[in-house]
């Protein structure tokens, strides 16, 4: 499974890094940065709640 | 509220009402039922979730335009009014000063304050939370943040409510008082910045007065415009989050014993009702092109409104938003906006809201509303004239 960013959509929102902070992290502007292509055996709920939380629909789970 | 004639004629009021009703939902669900309503050839409402997103989503349609807020400013407030691509330029600089890693910093010194603002009343066993918590708070923490003195905060909160609330019912009578306060806000930073070039410090401000765009300062008109719109869009809002949030935990024993008993509930609780209560229920913007909606044709130059608190809870949108759930997940809620306006200081109203829940339920995790209330919303932005709260005294 593999998380995928649309920078352009996000607006900063932070509601991905602050559920699962080890999966997403935020820039200098408070923007998403994906801290894993593959998604850890494991931590398939907490990028799933990373992404269905965004409001922007910035994030998406492939595979 | 006549829920069934809401329906068949959307006033102005029913805009107004999205705030003050004791439930704003029913209305919400009312207005629902049709995709756009026009209101008296004045503006026209989006009610569903979709189409909030969608207009959050282009701002070269729904634009905002300064015509979209006028409060009394006499130049655009930014970076509120301003659109892309001057807005990027602003909210590069304001960004990271508001970006959640800085705001985290600021958590034992908000924790400081909302234990202070707590120190007036918690020995007494009651208070009107709304005047004595909700009111001072936000204003407490902004003096605090941009290195003003404290001693200034009946000033701030009297500036706040000339523009937020000044009397009078129509934007006609309302006037006089927002531009005079405007004029008092405007004056009181240009002599703010004046001494801070004299004596600089280090703080929001400061930090404000120093950042580059290509290396490019500022202008003071700039500064200015900035520090206005902080404190009509920074104050308000978190006092009716704080007033929403205690109203709804005050009335809802069982939400109140889950955030009481468990430190992790406070952050999804607060984006749930936050979502819930929709303390700001609509965001307007000036439509910069013609286009139709459901049928309905709109012109380029009128005023939309996107119903937040009636996109949070559509319920064809995603199932169950129709009820409260403390630790719903997901929850992509647009309580902030969305889009390039999202709220700025969105971090900055989640820490103060973090922390106010936090210490309060540490030394009163037990109160209840004074029995008797009735509580009264307030319309515009949706926040409580009074919130009488008794509890057992607490240290």
């Amino acid at each position: 499974m593999r998380i995928v960013l649309d920078a352009d959509r996000c607006q900063g929102h932070g509601r991905c890094y602050a559920l699962a902070p080890d999966l997403f992290d935020a820039d200098d502007y408070g923007h998403c940065v994906l801290l894993v292509d593959e998604v850890p055996d494991g931590r398939q709920d907490d990028a799933r709640s990373g992404v269905e939380n965004c409001p922007e629909q910035a994030l998406a789970l492939e595979g | 509220m006549e829920v069934q004639d809401e329906l068949e004629s959307p006033t102005i009021h029913t805009v107004v009402d999205l705030a003050s009703a004791d439930d704003p939902r029913a209305v919400s669900a009312m207005l629902r039922q049709q995709r756009v309503h026009t209101i008296e050839n004045m503006f026209h409402l989006l009610t569903h979730r979709e189409d909030v997103e969608a207009a959050l989503r282009k701002p070269a349609v729904f634009t905002s335009a300064p015509e979209a807020v006028q409060l009394g400013n006499i130049r655009p407030l930014i970076p509120l009014s301003v659109d892309p691509p001057k807005h990027v330029k602003y909210r590069r600089i304001l960004d990271p000063l508001f970006a959640p890693k800085h705001m985290a910093a600021l958590d034992g010194e908000v924790a400081e304050l909302v234990n202070q603002t707590m120190d007036h009343f918690a020995s007494k066993g009651s208070c009107d939370f709304h005047e004595d918590f909700a009111v001072p708070l936000p204003c407490t923490v902004f003096l605090r943040l941009m290195g003003l003195p404290l001693a200034d905060l009946d000033m701030f909160l009297e500036m706040k409510d000339g523009i937020i609330r000044p009397s009078g019912v129509t934007m006609e009578d309302q006037a006089p008082t927002r531009r005079k306060t405007a004029d008092d806000i405007y004056a009181y930073f240009e002599k703010t910045l004046v001494e801070r070039r004299r004596a600089p410090t280090e703080d929001l401000l400061a930090q404000i007065m120093r950042s580059e765009v290509d290396g490019v300062t500022l202008t003071d008109e700039e500064i200015l415009d900035i520090c206005f719109l902080f404190i009509i869009a920074g104050l308000d809002t978190v006092t009716d989050s704080l007033d929403c949030i205690f109203g709804h935990l005050s009335q809802n024993p069982a939400h109140r014993l889950q955030v009481a008993g468990d430190e992790t509930v406070i952050a999804p609780a607060i984006e749930e009702l936050l979502r819930w209560e929709s303390p700001v229920p609509a965001v307007p913007r000036v439509l910069g092109e013609d286009i139709e909606i459901d049928g309905c044709p709109m012109r380029a130059g009128e005023h939309v409104m996107l119903l937040i608190g009636a996109a949070n809870t559509d319920v064809a949108a995603h199932p169950g938003v129709d009820s409260v759930d403390l630790l719903r997940n997901p929850n992509p809620h647009l309580a902030f906006g969305g889009g390039v306006h999202r709220c700025l200081g969105s971090h900055l109203a989640r820490l103060e809201l973090r922390v106010a829940l936090r210490e309060w339920h540490k030394r009163i995790p037990e109160y209840e509303l004074v029995p008797g209330t009735v509580l009264e919303y307030t319309e515009g932005l949706r926040s409580l004239h009074h919130l009488p709260l008794q509890f057992t005294a607490a240290t």
